[in-house]
């Protein structure tokens, strides 16, 4: 396990690190620079700007000297922990990137303590009895919930409980500080969206155990149906769901841009999303290094997760 | 109509100027805004129209009166998107502008009646030909770091601004395009390089600056409320943001970029001394601004968040209307232009021009991005707001066998691909507008391919596009925007046109007094470009705004420029 975990690690450092690369030299391009001077300039005053004037503004920005340089001591720094000044907010970029992780960590962790105990158990009741009512009434439910776009959802949920019955505010900046009230929308957006995709894995694996050997077995040797489920049953049935659910972690992180910008949550999302725009190389550095980072995490929690729940399964 | 007269010490343009009003040459507002510019306070301005003033100004000051009701103190907070601030005179973004607007003042304001007083200025005088101004600075205008203003700092800010290397483009604004001249000296592409010519600016004294233009230009004051003219301390270096020393009431306390901009009153400068503010009384305590992009500006109003609204579209006004706040709509002159660069293949054949803008109803696209509101365009960059826009020239019509027979002409009797870029920088009705001409145009046989990209990605190639959606703002007179965008040679110049003719138009348009007189002129410079097919400029649009019920002096600016000096919360 250890060796596993170790070599994880490794492969999360060569990939960051041509990851790291790339980026870099995609965003030394002359089309990036000049997005960038005309994101801090403005359109109309880079237009004005002699080729002399902008080089001068490239060398004020530190932005004329080759990428390898500008690379390697981005490197040395990231090894220092600092992770470079943001060209657009005109901040630390670990300050920055702290204060939307911690954000995005609170989005993520209403949406998990709602999404997964809903998704498991209606798609335990779905899976217990394939065909049945129940079972077609969540496969309807789960269907319909992640066949509509977040932006759909967080649209019809905006005017119904926002704008129309006025039950909680139709956005999610926080202007007046903290208000545990504008994070109701995103979050239920988030687990309308996700409870519908975990769910019909779990129903899925579920239906499948149920017509496994060992548990017409349990039947039929007449333990009681609870017993069967709860014992027998749900530990095999939530293999598949656990892996599902832990890489939803990347989902979260940094694929709810859309809910973010919607509802102006200062997340990470719409940190990334900010950035890209801007050309703000240091925070799409930075940004980019947790993606992968939280990405290899899950993968090995997922797979600790999968061997403990599968005696059967070892890594050599 | 009123008994009085303009006195000696007024302008005699002044005196021209009210003759003609009198012989019912000139309407009573353009009176007021021609006296208010050559000097005449706008009180007086008022009186002698026989008008009374309205509550946008109070005696010498640009805001209006002191409302006996007020209650002082309390935070207004707005939705719009909070930008960075770097350079005031590079600034491309009203809202950037805005940011700053309560801290960094201007000579001169131009208040929602589209008439310009005095600001930091508390007077100023022009000579006969219009070719010298001189402007008085108020006495006692304090900096935050204790200061007092001199015309050595106005000067300090104009030679900036004039300055190649700080690329503002404040030097097409006619004022200082007029302060300038070319040198010998030649850009990186050969272009020779415009500097401020000699003697242009005299420090009269410590509190008097003279400006010498080497063209008579009417707009001087107007040119100076443009949103990049934001006076400046002399000790500023970029960005603005670190270190924003101004004479306003407010001074920034936080600004985080993507999130919220915060100003708060100035009691104290920076050296300990009381600051006195020249500007008489300002209620507010704070004013915030809380990045809200695009149509979250009226989500989060609905919500309380905040207590007005930079803007909300034309899709947004039934919602805005089931919400309990004033809406304010303003006429304006901003618009877009799908503009041609008449330098470019194909569109260097004028042909292949007219016959794009022959293809496209302008009426057609106008009714369906602003059905209520907002007026047609007429491929010109006048406005029917703008005080010298007459409706002299017939309205154009849409004529696709015209279109068609230009093509053949040019070259493409078996039809014609174009590719036009869109950046939607100003909404998505940007988007609409394309499709509405790819769809008119297709009947003429040109297939009108739409490029769409992000906005900031357009803002990097909107002069380099040889077909592109640019959006401009309003400008206060049709010859400003006319100067900014179509004079050869000026940093704006999209369309890269150059054209003589058109220039010596403008030029006459520019200085003519009487409006009366001065609408065919720049009518004539109009239908110069409007006949050279430079763009299709189907609409002017309105703006709306929205404030709560509880906020008072909120009103809309068609330029949407906020001054809140004398907005107050109940």
């Amino acid at each position: 396990m250890l060796k596993l975990i170790g070599s994880r690690l490794l492969q999360m450092l060569l990939i960051m690190a041509v990851v790291s690369l790339v980026i870099f030299a995609i965003f030394d391009s002359d089309k990036f620079k000049k997005q960038i001077a005309v994101a801090e300039l403005g359109g109309f005053a880079v237009s004005a700007l002699s080729d002399q004037d902008y080089q001068a503004w490239l060398d004020r920005k530190g932005l004329n000297v080759p990428f390898y340089d500008r690379y390697f001591k981005w490197v040395a720094g990231v090894a220092r922990g600092d992770l470079g000044r943001s060209y657009e907010k005109s901040e630390p970029v670990s300050q920055l990137l702290a204060k939307r992780l911690i954000n995005t960590g609170m989005l993520a962790f209403w949406v998990f303590a709602l999404m997964v105990p809903l998704s498991l158990t209606l798609g335990i009741i779905a899976g217990m009895k394939e065909g049945s009512v129940r079972d077609r009434a969540v496969s309807f439910i789960a269907v319909l919930t992640t066949s509509l776009p977040e932006i759909a959802t967080a649209i019809v949920l905006t005017v119904i409980l926002a704008l129309g019955l006025r039950w909680v505010p139709a956005n999610s900046a926080m202007v007046n500080g903290w208000d545990w009230r504008q994070l109701i929308l995103p979050v239920l957006t988030l687990v309308l969206y996700d409870f519908g995709y975990v769910a019909r894995m779990t129903r899925a694996s579920m239906a499948e155990v149920m017509t496994s050997q060992y548990i017409r077995t349990a039947v039929l040797k007449g333990l009681p149906y609870r017993r069967v489920i709860l014992r027998h049953a749900l530990r095999n049935a939530l293999i598949a769901p656990f892996t599902i659910i832990v890489l939803q972690l990347n989902w979260i992180l940094s694929g709810v841009v859309v809910v973010e910008v919607f509802f102006q949550y200062a997340g990470f999302g719409q940190l990334l999303l900010d950035a890209a725009l801007f050309g703000d190389v240091y925070v799409i550095q930075a940004a980019t290094l947790v993606a992968v980072f939280i990405a290899v995490l899950s993968q090995i929690i997922s797979d600790i997760g999968y061997t403990l729940l599968n005696p059967r399964i070892r890594f050599s | 109509m009123t008994s009085r007269k303009p006195t000696q010490s007024d302008h005699p343009k002044v005196h021209e100027a009210f003759g003609l009003m009198k012989a019912g040459r000139m309407d009573r507002r353009e009176f007021i805004r021609v006296a208010a510019l050559l000097g005449t306070s706008a009180a007086t301005a008022y009186a002698l129209a026989g008008l009374p003033e309205p509550a946008f100004a109070a005696g010498n000051l640009p805001f209006p009166a002191d409302d006996p009701n007020a209650k002082a103190g309390g935070i207004l907070k707005i939705g719009m998107e909070v930008q960075k601030m770097e350079d005031p005179a590079t600034y491309s973004w009203v809202q950037m502008s805005n940011q700053t607007r309560h801290t960094l003042e201007y000579l001169a304001m131009t208040g929602p009646d589209n008439v310009t007083r005095p600001m930091l200025a508390e007077k100023w005088d022009a000579a006969e030909d219009l070719k010298t101004w001189t402007f008085y600075l108020r006495q006692g205008v304090m900096w935050h770091n204790g200061e007092e203003l001199t015309a050595d700092h106005i000067a300090w800010n104009i030679e900036r601004w004039l300055d190649p290397k700080t690329a503002s483009s404040n030097v097409g604004l006619s004022t200082f395009s007029a302060m300038v001249e070319e040198t010998p000296e030649k850009d990186a592409k050969g272009k020779p390089v415009k500097r401020m010519t000699k003697g242009a600016l005299e420090i009269v004294d410590k509190h008097t600056i003279r400006f010498h233009l080497n063209k008579p230009v009417l707009s001087a004051p107007e040119d100076l409320y443009n949103y990049p003219t934001a006076i400046c301390h002399p000790s500023f270096k970029p960005p603005i943001s670190d270190n924003m020393i101004g004479t306003g009431p407010f001074a920034l306390a936080e600004l985080k970029v993507g999130d919220k901009c915060i100003l708060k009153r100035v009691k104290k400068t920076t050296n300990g001394k009381d600051f006195n503010y020249w500007g008489g009384k300002v209620y507010l305590d704070e004013i915030h601004y809380y990045n809200f992009v695009g149509d979250n500006q009226l989500s989060a109003f609905a919500s309380g968040t905040v207590d007005g609204v930079y803007e909300f579209s034309v899709e947004q006004m039934d919602l805005a209307k089931s919400l309990d706040g004033n809406i304010v709509i303003a006429r304006t002159a901003q618009t877009i232009c799908c503009r041609m660069q008449v330098d470019q293949k194909p569109f260097s054949d004028k042909r292949v021009r007219e016959a794009v803008t022959k293809s496209v109803d302008n009426g057609v696209i106008k009714n369906l991005v602003y059905p209520t509101g907002g007026d047609i365009g007429q491929n010109h960059h006048v406005a029917p707001v703008h005080p010298d826009y007459a409706p002299l020239l017939p309205p154009l019509k849409r004529d696709v066998a015209a279109a068609k027979k230009l093509l053949a002409e040019a070259g493409f009797a078996n039809g014609l691909e174009l590719t036009i870029d869109v950046g939607n920088t100003d909404g998505p009705w940007h988007q609409t507008v394309a499709e509405a001409m790819r769809d008119q145009m297709k009947e003429a046989g040109i297939t009108l391919k739409i490029n769409v990209m992000p906005p900031s990605k357009y803002w990097e190639i909107w002069t380099k596009t040889p077909f592109g959606i640019t959006a401009w703002t309003h400008r206060p007179l049709g010859t400003m925007a006319m100067s900014l965008a179509y004079r050869t040679g000026v940093p704006w110049n999209e369309t890269h046109y150059a054209n003589p003719e058109f220039d010596k138009a403008l030029d006459a348009a520019e200085a003519t007094l009487d409006v009366n007189e001065r609408k065919p002129k720049l009518m004539k410079a109009a239908k110069i470009l409007q006949d050279d097919s430079v763009m299709v400029l189907p609409v002017f649009r309105p703006v709306y705004t929205i404030s709560a019920k509880n906020v008072h002096g909120y009103e809309g600016h068609p330029t949407q420029y906020h001054q809140f000096n004398k907005v107050w919360k109940s």
